[in-house]
């Protein structure tokens, strides 16, 4: 049992007990079956989710999509084996049919199921009424509507505007074999536009969207606005957009979205299966100095309202915030519960899985560096000629080699210092472990991607992440582009 | 027919639900019911990782009511859950707009449905026991770890496999069922290379039936290849350079030149190719058709999303964009007769030469055998994209290279196409072989 454990009666007002009638006495029978041929611990997640998509085309709000997820995922661990069952199906009989599943991994005497179970006491990260947690497809509409109009009304080169509003609720219930219960309710949506922009037969396309664990009251007129305004000018500035010439250059990463890119290129190789499975690129270098002392990251599970919050994970450990680079200096790995036991430390909460169907593995939830002491402006000034990067995408990362790429969908020219011209479609590359190094200065400029519709892909799963960075300066980075190289005076 | 213990079967709840829809105020309804049964053995370390088995099973209702829509999913099959579910769908439909381009499709526009036997179905998917699933993982393991040799880190191994069948009905009388199993295997090899670097390689291949998978000692063998090709690996200085993108990974090179093709793009004002239908757009050698009746093939079926009848479609000739993919909804906003909303599978013809005679045949090349994230921009037609692979100079390997970038514009990259290997991929639904492109910007140093 962890320390957050207490004493509160497990089960009594659940969700589940109340939905599907699943208690203590028959948690305890499939935790018995899971682990009547051994293993170390073993856990059951119940999931209940229902989400809701509405978009607009054309001007109307004529499609409504929505889906249910429903079941419980078994899992029985002996030492770093998984044997991992599921159904769809919450009857008795087919519960015991997957715990069984579970257990076939193992065959030794039966391991015993803790005597008495706990509740876990959540943080509240989310603070939204669980009573209005599910946004009405009714109140979608005109907020889709309002998007429509004001996109269409800021600029007369917008040709084409879609919009989305999707929500979800997931419920869950984990209840491990060493005691612990967790019951959790997580909204989490996003409302966003896509505009096509058109001028002297040349067209771009840009988007926005915010969201993120928050209930309808967030969806109000000032997010409307911000969604359409930021929207169109970001589609517009591609119209005027160039591409960079290719080759190294210094980089400037902005405040805000471009923290996916340390997601990427420096987050997944802090996982803890990568590295005790000595496959990622910073297996060796706990306690080692992999940035300068300005330099401090963190996976944070309780920043309010961020689609990467969580009270509990998915295998009932705490979301908590997660030290992995102090100045400058590799601390810690993210963990579930496999990671910890193989480093002998506590795990950190970062055991999530996409849904009932998968079993759970470390993932980032909401990472990012914290602010430094120099100011933007300086460290454009700084970079000399280079590449100012606003916005990132599909950014992709070899974790044993640390090598990275992501499509710049946002950015500038950094012309002697100064700020200039857009650029478009554009690659960096780098190697995460080298960028981290290379960072030269931070700034005092932290941003968090509030967006809600971040989601991190790994081993067929996607959760829900955020991420945040100041302004930092890279030293150099590749650029991919068509162009032959500027020298860089 | 129900079954003995009382319950429907998956046409009759299909069935059922279609009654309930309309009446429950749906002018039309289509509903496919599916269900599968899967297997996934995981080893690493000569140990199983990772065992799981289940069954999963789903309902998906859409209802058209007087030009309302709306779609839902679930996979609760409780009766008192199922009428909650339609009568939700209806009213759910009933609040969005009216949208006059919402209907069932007519089907009969696209002639009738083949009568084929694609054997999808393998009929000793039920017989293969979990023992012969760990024998192979543990086959490809210990291949990998031999040929691998003392360079090796970790090797992960994965077996899958799948029975799915799915059984599709709508209101005005469409019937389909499909069924077809799946194998796949997937190895990940981690290799130690200078300083910290530990190169991580993969390779990944399915088919419908266990015969047409590769041996054990084959995936072993290719992926060892890759990984000690791997090691060393650096960038080059900028170049323009021949590239050979090898044939399993021309899919994510193609994928990028797809999105332009689908009709809701181009009615969106979202495709580079919108007007470029007859055009020619790439070189004599693009040729491109997406064929649903291979047999065996893991895109084959005989109707596609809409219920339309598959039909073999050569989307380019000889570097002339012919046919989009449009499906019923999109060729009514756009005005136009619908061809297909979906690939199924999309073959490139295979040239006569082998990789490595074309290799050969190169002052100097790089063969591209991985991509890193990167973007194709469906709307304008750029794309950027990070590459992996081998630069060769007169035949020879002459060193790995990483963090590397080609990029271009899908118009005039695809100009450059001048030939195929003899190499078709088999195991995925894109079906080509490595391409080679002239003058292309290689982005390094």
């Amino acid at each position: 049992m962890t320390e957050d454990a207490t004493a509160l009666a497990p089960f009594s007002g659940g969700y589940f007990l109340k939905e599907f009638g699943i208690d203590e006495a028959l948690c305890r029978k499939l935790l018995t079956k899971a682990l009547s041929r051994g293993g170390d611990f073993a856990d059951l997640y119940f999931e209940h989710s229902l989400s809701d998509w509405v978009g607009l085309e054309d001007g109307r709000v004529d499609r409504s999509y929505g889906s249910v997820a429903l079941g419980v995922g078994i899992r029985t661990v002996k030492d770093e084996q998984v044997g991992y069952g599921f159904t769809q199906d919450l009857s008795e009989a087919a519960m015991l049919t997957a715990a069984a599943t579970a257990a076939s991994l193992v065959n030794q005497a039966p391991s015993p199921v803790a005597a008495g179970f706990s509740a876990l006491r959540n943080g509240i990260h989310y603070p939204v009424d669980t009573g209005r947690i599910f946004i009405p497809l009714r109140s979608k509409l005109p907020v889709l509507r309002k998007v429509h109009e004001l996109c269409t009304s800021l600029s007369p080169l917008v040709t084409n505007v879609s919009a989305s509003f999707v929500s979800s609720v997931k419920h869950i219930l984990v209840v491990t074999s060493d005691g612990v219960v967790a019951e959790d309710s997580a909204p989490l949506g996003n409302l966003g536009a896509l505009v096509v922009v058109e001028r002297d037969g040349r067209k771009e396309r840009s988007g926005w969207n915010l969201g993120g664990r928050r209930e309808a009251s967030y969806y109000s007129d000032a997010t409307v606005d911000t969604i359409a305004r930021v929207s169109v000018d970001r589609a517009l500035k591609l119209l005027d957009a160039v591409q960079p010439p290719a080759g190294q250059f210094p980089v400037v990463l902005g405040p805000g979205l471009s923290g996916v890119l340390l997601h990427e290129a420096i987050g997944h190789g802090m996982e803890g299966d990568f590295n005790r499975k000595g496959t990622s690129t910073y297996s060796s270098s706990l306690g080692r100095k992999v940035a300068e002392p300005f330099v401090t990251i963190v996976d944070d599970a309780t920043v309010p309202m961020l689609s990467g919050s969580i009270h509990v994970d998915d295998e009932g450990t705490p979301g908590q915030r997660t030290v992995l680079v102090e100045r400058g200096i590799l601390k810690g790995f993210l963990h579930d519960r496999i990671s910890a036991r193989h480093y002998g430390v506590p795990a950190t909460g970062n055991g999530r899985r996409q849904d009932f169907m998968h079993a759970p593995i470390p993932r980032m939830r909401n990472t990012f560096m914290l602010a430094g002491a120099a100011r933007p402006g300086d460290l454009v000034k700084a970079a000399g000629n280079g590449i100012y990067v606003e916005d990132v995408a599909n950014g992709e990362v070899r974790i044993g080699e640390g090598d990275f790429s992501f499509y710049v969908s946002q950015g500038r020219l950094i012309e002697n210092g100064r700020l200039g011209a857009a650029i478009k479609d554009v690659n960096i590359m780098g190697n995460g472990p080298k960028m981290l190094s290379d960072i030269i200065g931070v700034a005092d400029d932290l941003q968090m991607y509030e967006g809600g519709s971040g989601r991190c892909g790994k081993d067929g799963q996607a959760v829900p992440v955020s991420f945040g960075l100041p302004t930092c300066l890279v030293r150099s980075l590749t650029v991919g582009g068509v162009q032959a190289k500027r020298g860089n005076s | 027919m129900s079954r003995q213990d009382g319950t429907r079967t998956p046409k009759e709840l299909a069935a059922w639900v279609l009654a309930r829809a309309k009446a429950a105020g749906a002018k039309d309804c289509r509903v496919k019911a599916s269900a599968r049964r899967f297997v996934s053995v995981s080893y690493r370390e000569r140990k199983p990782e990772l065992v799981s088995e289940a069954g999963t099973r789903g309902l998906a209702l859409e209802v058209f009511v007087d030009g309302h829509y709306a779609a839902q999913e679930t996979p609760d099959f409780r009766t008192v859950s199922l009428e909650g579910f339609v009568s939700d769908t209806v009213d759910r439909a009933k609040i969005t707009e009216i949208d006059p381009f919402r209907s069932l499709p007519d089907l009969d526009r696209n002639g009738i449905r083949p009568n084929l036997d694609l054997n999808l179905a393998d009929p000793g998917h039920a017989g293969v026991s979990i023992g012969e699933r760990h024998g192979l993982a543990k086959d490809i393991e210990a291949s990998c770890l031999d040929q691998g040799g003392d360079k090796v880190i970790s090797v992960e191994v994965t077996v899958y496999d799948h029975d799915y069948e799915e059984w599709v009905l709508d209101s005005k009388g469409f019937d389909g069922t499909f069924r077809g199993t799946e194998f796949w295997t997937g190895a990940v090899l981690s290799v130690r290379d200078q300083g910290e670097r530990r190169p991580s390689v993969w390779t990944v291949a399915g088919a419908r039936q266990r015969r047409d998978m590769p041996a054990a000692a084959d995936i072993g063998a290719q992926v060892s290849l890759r990984a000690l090709r791997a090691l060393g690996a650096s960038k080059i200085g900028t170049e323009v350079l021949p590239v050979i993108i090898e044939n399993r990974c021309v899919g994510r090179l193609l994928g990028g030149f797809l999105g332009a093709l689908s009709g809701r793009n181009i009615q969106q004002k979202q495709s580079f190719l919108a007007d470029k239908k007859g055009l020619k757009i790439g070189s004599p050698a693009f040729t491109l058709t997406d064929d649903p009746f291979i047999p065996r093939a893991l895109g084959s079926r005989l109707y596609d999303g809409d219920g339309f009848p598959a039909k073999r479609r050569e989307l380019l000739s000889q570097g002339v964009l012919n046919d989009f993919f449009v499906d019923w909804y999109y060729s009514r906003k756009l005005g136009i007769e619908p061809s297909t909303g979906s690939m199924s599978n999309l073959v490139l013809p295979a040239g006569t030469r082998s990789l490595e005679d074309i290799i050969r045949g190169m002052p100097k090349c790089v063969l591209v055998t991985d991509f890193i994230g990167g973007n194709s921009n469906a709307t304008t037609g750029d794309f950027s994209v990070g590459i992996a692979g081998t630069l060769y100079e007169k035949g020879e390997p002459v060193q790995a290279v990483a963090e590397m970038n080609i990029a271009g514009k899908h118009l005039g990259f695809w100009n450059g196409l001048v030939e195929a290997a003899n190499d078709p991929w088999h195991y995925g639904a894109v079906r080509s072989p490595s391409l080679v492109f002239d003058g292309v910007v290689v982005s390094g140093n």
